[in-house]
């Protein structure tokens, strides 16, 4: 059986491999890779060809509720965006924490972080909060090459970030673990290696202009926007969130994406600028499409992995490496598969991983906090490389990817030491889990 | 010199109407097996020992003319005595529950005492599938006249009855913050509001029906994967832990196979074996047998690895002591399951009636581990097409 499925996975990495040479997108690729699996599988009865239309239809499916999280919370973040709140912010950053470089980098910091911790995207935080964070950075003296870096690794430890963790929410639901208890266990690492990333690029200036010239370069905020109307769609989110936490048996189940969109329309009701909205929503929903796309075809391709049996090998040869060098080998595997399946690889490997963790008495919560601080690198890795690219996109740096790349390398180095520690030192970190509860 | 483009990339909207019509088709193609599978009814044979087959929705409401209502079968003996009611497709792909109360339902008649059972506790989960998990759609038991045809379900409602799902989800009444796909998943939902969420009003009915009817037992009849440490098992609370163990004593040394006893955990909320305790004053007993199928190192998900439960990769890791349950070359068949189940649920019975000889219950008729592993399951199936109309329901 091993060499039959082996077959099939050399088939689907040939398909995905003809697929990218001749320059079809990711999604396209990927799909090439699950019908490829599936016709191979087909020969083996498994599945019967027969059942293939209804295996790549049932494997659209997954990620459909991730999928609507992430149209809604971008489509709030776009017009958050539009009204000019976030060029309120980051105007008010510079003015009031220019002199004092160490808040001023922390503070945009949080900017970044905002938006993917509340999507579970750090793409969203690059496309919403990327353009205008990256001219302030460089308004601080740092070079754009630095400035990719920042955004990159930042943008990453927000999709990692509560309270929306993709990769965790997949693995808890696969793992039948409360999806609880991430808060702390999360939040603090995120801050921690955020701030030190930040600090790392940002606290040598190296050139830049003054205050003055700094609050010129940035785009101005639209007359009327103040500090209110920049949080009360904010309020409005978190408010409908611990509504349902205070009073959960009073409170109907509104969902995340009815929850973003109660807050994308106040930010439109409040917005001292006319809105276009459905324009907004449509120019957003066509910038996501490439996600959504991934996320279809990556459902697909988990499902024919499954029922080809490639994705079992694939489990089965990672929970078969000695510990010492799983631990070790948690470096490469983790970034590699999302590079390749971004969230996908969080059910494929992560999964078989946790139960494996959790059998032999790590604290399963925090092995899969360790592990969702490793995914988000994984976005810098190609073929996909969602994050980096947008990163180099964003912050206008005109140098070689793999430069870009190389740039990140001690953040890097220091993410995948906490985030093995973690796992490793899993059971001893229990605290976290319960502080936040 | 690089090669022509062909015709249609020249033009978009002639290309994109090729792609829509494709997706069109593959849709149709791969969306009708799905709506079939959602409409499909399993066919039951109600046995001589049924005496009445009645809703869940009877003891609540709240359920009545939904998705998510089950048929109760109730079994009653001529003689008044104990009470038990025996739930499977808590989580509908671990059938080996519903194949053992289905024998219940066909083959036992109760001679004292009252057996309740509701052979899918969540319709919706067994009308449902698991996206992105490649499970077949259907099941065939062979039996000695042909075969019967099981849904494959999944763990967790259908988002088409329950949904949106909240972002986390909070017990009732205890307020333990659970994931957010628990909304849906009946053994976290116990022990449920007459008007909550869809799968919470199910578990109410059915402590409802524990309540009113004032039964002694409850099953919640599952299946574990074998890398699971709760596999293999009963799993009960305090007050149900002597019979338990009991039980899994008597059928290790008369029948031969290990069923250890596991203890409830008190600060995990939401799960049959813990609220059906506390919120009642019915024993009950959630049993695990292992699943080999829904363990996630295994070759392709086959019908054949749902019914055998043998697969080169759990073997090979057996051999490396990474399996919860003994495993060899002959894997986990289904047979074996369901014998399981049948024994230490017929155990359970026999030792609370002889514990409390008042609420007896006797039955006859019930296969047990032995006669399942010699006969296999499809043997104790009843053909339809001999059974009078009136005696088939579809679930």
């Amino acid at each position: 059986m091993t060499l039959q499925i082996g077959a099939i996975l050399l088939l689907m990495v040939a398909a995905y491999a003809v697929a990218s040479f001749k320059k079809l997108s990711v999604e396209l690729s990927i799909l090439a890779a699950a019908v490829a699996g599936g016709l191979g599988g087909a020969f083996l009865k498994t599945p019967p060809i027969a059942e293939l239309p209804r295996h790549l239809v049932e494997g659209m499916f997954p990620y459909l509720d991730v999928m609507l999280v992430f149209s809604t919370a971008t489509i709030f973040m776009a017009l958050v965006n539009e009204s000019g709140g976030v060029n309120y912010v980051v105007r008010g950053a510079i003015r009031l924490f220019y002199n004092v470089r160490v808040v001023a980098l922390l503070v945009l910091m949080i900017i970044i972080l905002i938006p993917g911790a509340l999507t579970g995207a750090g793409s969203v935080s690059l496309l919403v909060v990327g353009a205008p964070v990256a001219l302030a950075l460089k308004a601080l003296g740092i070079p754009e090459r630095k400035v990719a870096a920042i955004l990159f690794i930042v943008a990453g430890l927000a999709a990692a970030a509560p309270p929306v963790n993709i990769w965790a929410m997949i693995l808890c639901a696969g793992t039948a673990i409360p999806y609880v208890g991430f808060t702390y266990t999360l939040g603090i690492p995120v801050l921690i290696l955020g701030t030190f990333t930040i600090l790392w690029f940002g606290l040598k200036k190296e050139g830049g202009m003054d205050k003055a010239a700094a609050l010129a370069a940035l785009p101005p905020a639209p007359p009327g926007m103040n500090g209110w109307r920049v949080l009360m769609p904010f309020l409005v989110f978190f408010g409908l969130i611990i509504a349902n936490r205070i009073w959960p048996f009073a409170t109907p189940i509104f969902g995340l994406p009815l929850e973003f969109t109660a807050a994308a329309l106040t930010a439109w009701l409040v917005s001292p600028k006319r809105l276009h909205v459905l324009k907004l929503a449509r120019e957003t929903m066509q910038r996501l499409l490439p996600l959504l796309a991934t996320m279809i075809v990556v459902g697909m391709l988990q499902q024919i992995m499954t029922a080809t049996g490639v994705r079992g090998m694939i489990s089965y040869s990672v929970i078969i490496i000695p510990l010492v060098l799983l631990f070790i080998s948690l470096a490469v595997i983790i970034p590699v598969s999302e590079g390749v399946l971004t969230y996908g690889a969080a059910a494929i490997l992560g999964i078989p991983l946790i139960w494996f963790f959790d059998s032999i008495g790590l604290h399963a919560t925090v092995a899969i906090a360790g592990l969702s601080i490793l995914w988000p690198l994984g976005d810098g890795l190609p073929p996909t490389a969602l994050i980096g690219r947008l990163s180099v996109m964003v912050s206008e740096y005109k140098g070689t990817y793999w430069s870009f790349l190389r740039q990140t390398w001690l953040p890097w180095l220091v993410i995948t030491i906490t985030g093995i520690l973690m796992v490793v030192y899993s059971a001893k970190l229990a605290f976290l889990v319960r502080w936040s509860m | 010199m690089s090669a022509p483009e062909p015709e249609i990339m020249a033009h978009p909207a002639r290309l994109k109407a090729v792609l829509a019509v494709l997706f069109a088709a593959l849709t149709v193609a791969g969306g009708v097996p799905l709506f079939k599978h959602r409409h499909y009814g399993m066919t039951f044979v109600a046995g001589p020992g049924v005496t009445k087959v009645i809703k869940l929705s009877d003891y609540s409401p709240g359920l009545k003319g939904s998705f998510t209502d089950p048929d109760v079968f109730i079994l009653e003996g001529a003689e008044p005595g104990g009470k038990a009611l025996l739930m499977a497709d808590t989580h509908a792909n671990e059938p080996a529950g519903l194949l053992a109360v289905l024998i219940m339902i066909e083959n036992t008649v109760v001679e004292k005492g009252t057996l309740y059972i509701i052979p899918t506790l969540n319709v919706s989960g067994s009308r449902n599938t698991k996206a992105g998990d490649g499970y077949p759609l259907y099941f065939d038991i062979p039996t000695d006249w042909g075969k019967v045809r099981f849904r494959m379900g999944t763990r967790d409602a259908s988002p088409l009855e329950s949904w949106p799902d909240p972002d986390v989800y909070i017990h009732y009444p205890e307020k333990q913050m659970l994931s957010y796909l628990d909304v849906r998943n009946t053994n976290r939902t116990w022990p449920g509001r007459p008007d909550g969420p869809p799968m919470e009003r199910v578990t109410y009915a059915a402590m409802e029906l524990m309540r009113k009817e004032k039964v002694d037992i409850a099953f919640d009849l599952h299946g574990a994967e074998t890398m699971f440490p709760v596999t293999n098992c009963i799993v009960a609370p305090q007050k149900s832990a002597k019979i338990a163990t009991l039980a899994a004593m008597t059928v290790k040394a008369m029948e031969g196979y290990d069923s250890h006893v596991e203890p409830s955990p008190q600060n995990f909320r939401g799960l049959s074996h813990r609220e059906i305790g506390d919120y009642s004053d019915t024993l009950p007993f959630l049993l695990e047998a292992p699943i080999p199928f829904l363990d996630q190192p295994t070759g392709p998900k086959t019908v054949k690895l749902l019914l055998d439960g043998k697969d080169p990769f759990l073997l090979s890791l057996a051999g490396k002591k990474k399996l919860f349950v003994a495993y060899d070359e002959k894997g986990w068949p289904m047979d074996k399951r369901v014998g399981q189940h049948m024994s230490t649920t017929l155990e359970i019975i026999r030792q609370f009636s002889k514990k409390t000889p008042d609420k007896a219950i006797r039955l006859t008729g019930a296969p047990k581990y032995a006669d399942l592993v010699r006969d296999g399951a499809g043997h104790y199936y009843r053909d339809p097409a001999k059974a009078a109309p009136d005696r088939i329901h579809y679930e």
